[in-house]
């Protein structure tokens, strides 16, 4: 679900950058990450907490690693893919793949 | 002297703008919008050293105001037009500052801010966070690109501080409003208490003294 983890450009965090177009429904999202996640706020964006690591999840399928440990973020970005991914919070678009910044290997 | 409030953020620019008028003899009160939760801890920290170093480099005590904003960011990203967030953000940053300014007998707004170098910096938005002032805003920095800016932080030493390690913020919608039209901006607003959020504001806000940074 997601191919690259960037560093932020101060180093706080790191950017998990979904592989294929889609975009999150975060009403679904919060409601299927509750059980398993502290929700902080759902204002925009929606930030929790998860095993000490705070994550924005954004509407566009960002997701933002307030970690400065790779390992960690990478962990995390996957552990919340799994939770996320074959749900009705998730909506693939039809031109997944094709476009900007999207295609990044 | 005269005295400003300063909208100090953990960034490059607002220490530079607040240390050049510093140097034209202006008087300094520190406003730092605290954004977290959609930022880190480490921007608080970084603001604070920053307002130690700029004391520490002019011999100018200055008396910081940390002020909650993160609850401000709900209840307008919850409520508002996203596109128009960070217009909401910055003109509610100027009420607090205003209110701050009358508590502080301060006779104007200092910020960092640079044309065209966010979204929130063109001249369409300028217009548009201007128009919730009273006070002047002095914008030292206005007609300085990014690489003057970082010189001059460069030799007064705030740049080492400013580029540590600390979280931009993440609620920042995904397609920002560069050109907003103001009655959209206050038709906006008007779906909000805004009185009683800049209440909310003051109340949870703490004054650091000189001494104490």
């Amino acid at each position: 679900m997601y191919s690259l983890l960037k560093p932020c450009k101060t180093s706080a965090a790191f950017e998990a950058i979904p592989r294929e177009r889609f975009s999150l429904d975060l009403d679904r999202c919060e409601e299927i990450l509750r059980p398993v996640c502290t929700i902080v706020a759902h204002a925009g964006v929606l930030l929790i907490v998860n095993d000490r690591c705070e994550v924005s999840i954004h509407r566009d399928g960002r997701l933002i690693l307030k970690t400065g440990l790779q390992e960690l973020a990478t962990e995390q970005a996957g552990r919340i893919a799994g939770w996320l991914e074959g749900t009705d919070a998730l909506r693939m678009h039809r031109d997944a793949g094709m476009s900007g910044r999207h295609q990044r290997k | 002297m005269a005295k400003l409030v300063s909208l100090v953020s953990g960034g490059i620019d607002s220490p530079v703008a607040t240390y050049l008028m510093i140097r034209r003899g202006v008087e300094i009160v520190a406003v730092h919008m605290d954004n977290r939760p959609f930022t880190d801890d480490k921007n608080l920290d970084k603001a604070l050293q920053l307002v130690r170093h700029l004391q520490d480099l002019t011999g100018t005590p200055i008396r910081t105001y940390i002020v909650p904003h993160g609850p401000n960011h709900i209840v307008f990203a919850r409520n508002c037009n996203r596109h128009l967030h960070c217009l909401f953000c910055r003109r509610m940053m100027y009420r607090v500052a205003e209110r701050i300014a009358e508590r502080e007998g301060a006779v104007g707004i200092l910020t960092g801010e640079s044309m065209g170098q966010v979204a929130s910096q063109t001249v369409q938005n300028i217009n548009v966070v201007n128009q919730v002032a009273k006070l002047p805003i002095i914008r030292p920095l206005i007609a300085l690109d990014k690489q003057e800016i970082i010189e001059i932080a460069r030799k007064i030493g705030t740049y080492e501080i400013s580029t540590l390690p600390g979280l931009c913020c993440t609620i920042v919608p995904e397609q920002p409003s560069t050109a907003a039209k103001l009655p959209d901006v206050i038709a906006e607003e008007e779906k909000i208490d805004i009185e009683s959020l800049v209440e909310k504001s003051l109340e949870g806000m703490y004054v650091l003294a000189p001494e104490a940074l």
